[in-house]
């Protein structure tokens, strides 16, 4: 054999060798829980079992990924699109399997962790999601995209959210304080506890969640305590994007300081409830609205 | 013997009061007793007089008011029925009126709207029990109980179906209504009005009530005339527990338990037992309310789970004293 053909053979061998290696493990990663997730090639037919994770993989362009989903998968408008294996909270194990998917992304605190075992009994890989912080979010989008090859678009869509919250945080989180109390439900009045992603969001626009020491994640408070601890801003969501009628039934009490000031501010819930880039425009509307509050502060006391 | 149990009645209406001016001075916020006082020499701060008087104050009133219809329209039941079970929802009012107020729940309505569909669920749920049982011609007491355990079972399943098909965050404000919940009481005096009304009409009838308790054969060999009282009853208990429910959602237990608790104090009686049971009823939702407005401060529970965690032990000491006298 001429030298030649040796150094052709050789690369040969290794492009060949290159190839099967790719085919052997190209996806290997620690999900949530840390369970360690092996995929032979990137996903081809995903069943999402969250809204949330539905959002985020249209993200970073794997929408068409999607072979179903459950309820409420609303956003973006293509996702409606995408046939339904029943609600986050009750799967339809039999409507999944006849999908045939490749890959399961379930959400680990909300989806029934006992049919989701099942289905990873039936030999289909599950990856568990549990984004309970921000940076959980733009990580969450990166492992997608590792998932399913993605990985450029999906490395773009986190830069594009670590950069938008980075510009936020050094805005608004070292500007005095603002006492707030965020309601998400009026019959029976529910708050959010320091935990929560909201109150996250109020911290990173500078605004201090009069509940956050609760222990509860989205307790059931007085209408007395929210008086006597006298918020300066009253924020809250509700079902619909309209506001809520009982955003206003707070003005009959006079005494308090963010009906005195006019200061009682609707968040549009669809930006707030999940943990996707969208909650980022909805921490921007909270960052403002405090804002316009510590001005109204600073011209009032002068 | 009337005059040996007024004493316990002026007691029991003592007591009330007590009550209520406990209900007014706890809170999630504790106030000294000082700042009751200034208040009522109207010296009080804002901040106490908007505490006291604009949200403990309807929310006491209103629990009262429910603790009250609620024990009238189960000792009115009881004797209707003759079963010792009998309580205010045990036709199905309640089912109806919770199958209607998830529905507006559901639909995203307000809060009047949900207590509006309550009322409205609840007469629909009373007229097609008393249709069913008293439709043919041939009612009794007997038919009119199994008609309504059945209605009440069927709407059970419908309430089951509206939960387990529901949004996760709708289910707090679900849950909250059927265990009962005073915090979105409406403050108005119509339950106050309906509640003496419905006291003074009964004294007439008070005899024969007692003449009824004890069979219907009995009571028309006395010349009661037995359908007509039972139709009179029926639909005053009905009328007050929609407006109980209205108000506070179904809360359980009062009905059921606080006639009987008057009857081991006060005896046979319906002229003095039925306004010693409002008495009673709205004093024990007072102070659950009261208690689940305290317990886990600032957290909130809904009263349903205090109701019965107070009646229980109070009602089996009770039963206990009476069977060793």
């Amino acid at each position: 054999m001429r030298p030649t053909h040796f150094i052709f053979f050789l690369l040969l061998v290794f492009s060949v060798l290159t190839l099967i290696n790719k085919a052997l493990a190209t996806v290997k990663l620690t999900d949530a829980t840390g369970q360690e997730l092996k995929l032979a090639e990137t996903a081809k037919r995903i069943i999402s079992l969250s809204p949330h994770i539905t959002e985020n993989l249209f993200e970073i362009g794997a929408g068409d990924l999607i072979a179903g989903t459950v309820e409420f998968s609303d956003y973006p408008e293509a996702a409606k699109q995408i046939p339904l294996i029943g609600g986050y909270e009750q799967l339809d194990i039999e409507a999944i399997l006849a999908l045939e998917p490749d890959l399961i992304i379930a959400w680990h605190s909300g989806n029934p962790l006992a049919q989701v075992e099942r289905l990873a009994g039936l030999g289909i890989p599950v990856y568990f999601t549990e984004p309970r912080n921000f940076s959980a979010i733009s990580h969450e989008l990166r492992q997608f995209g590792q998932l399913t090859g993605k990985n450029l678009k999906a490395e773009k869509a986190a830069r594009t959210f670590e950069q938008t919250l980075h510009q936020l945080k050094s805005t608004y989180a070292n500007q005095q304080p603002v006492k707030v109390f965020y309601q998400v439900w009026e019959q029976p009045l529910m708050t959010i506890n320091g935990e929560h992603f909201i109150s996250q969001a109020l911290n990173i626009c500078g605004g201090e969640n009069i509940f956050a020491e609760l222990s509860q994640l989205v307790p059931v408070i007085s209408r007395e305590t929210v008086l006597a601890h006298n918020p300066e801003v009253i924020m809250g969501g509700g079902m619909g994007e309209a506001t809520p009628a009982w955003l206003n039934n707070w003005k009959k009490f006079k005494s308090l300081q963010a009906v005195k000031n006019n200061r009682l501010y609707f968040i549009p819930p669809s930006l707030v409830q999940r943990p996707t880039v969208r909650f980022l425009q909805g921490t921007q509307i909270m960052c403002e609205k405090l804002q316009a509050a510590r001005n109204q502060r600073v011209t009032s006391h002068k | 013997m009337t005059l040996n149990l007024l004493p316990r009645l002026i007691l029991l209406f003592l007591l009330a009061l007590l009550v209520i001016l406990l209900g007014l001075l706890l809170g999630s916020v504790s106030l000294p007793p000082e700042a009751f006082f200034a208040l009522l020499t109207g010296q009080g701060t804002p901040l106490h007089t908007t505490l006291i008087l604009e949200l403990r104050l309807p929310r006491v009133l209103a629990a009262f008011a429910t603790g009250g219809l609620l024990a009238i329209a189960g000792a009115l039941m009881q004797v209707l029925l003759r079963n010792p079970l009998a309580d205010p929802y045990v036709l199905g009012l309640s089912g109806g009126a919770a199958v209607a107020a998830l529905l507006a729940m559901l639909a995203g309505l307000g809060m009047f709207w949900v207590s509006s569909a309550a009322f409205a669920g609840a007469l629909f749920s009373t007229l097609l029990v008393f249709g069913l049982a008293y439709g043919s011609g041939q009612g009794s007491a007997t038919r009119l109980l199994l008609t309504g355990v059945v209605i009440a079972s069927g709407w059970g399943a419908l309430i089951s179906f509206l939960l387990a098909t529901s949004q996760a965050h709708q289910l707090p404000g679900m849950l909250y209504w059927l265990m009962g919940d005073l915090s979105h009481a409406p403050s108005s005096v119509i339950p106050w009005l309906v509640l003496l009304v419905v006291l003074l009409a009964l004294i007439p009838l008070g005899r024969t009530l007692n003449v009824l308790a004890r069979g219907t054969l009995q009571a028309a060999a006395l010349g009661v005339a037995v359908q007509q009282v039972e139709l009179i009853i029926f639909g005053l208990a009905a009328l007050l527990t929609a407006i109980a429910v209205t108000l506070a959602g179904s809360i359980g237990f009062v009905g059921l338990i606080v006639p009987h608790l008057m009857r081991m104090v006060f005896g046979y009686d319906q002229r003095i037992l039925l306004p010693a049971s409002a008495l009673a009823g709205g004093s024990l939702l007072v102070l659950a309310d009261t208690l689940a407005r305290i317990v886990i401060a600032p957290q909130q529970l809904p009263v349903g789970v205090i109701t019965a965690l107070l009646g229980v032990p109070v009602f089996l000491l009770l039963l206990y004293r009476s069977n060793r006298q």
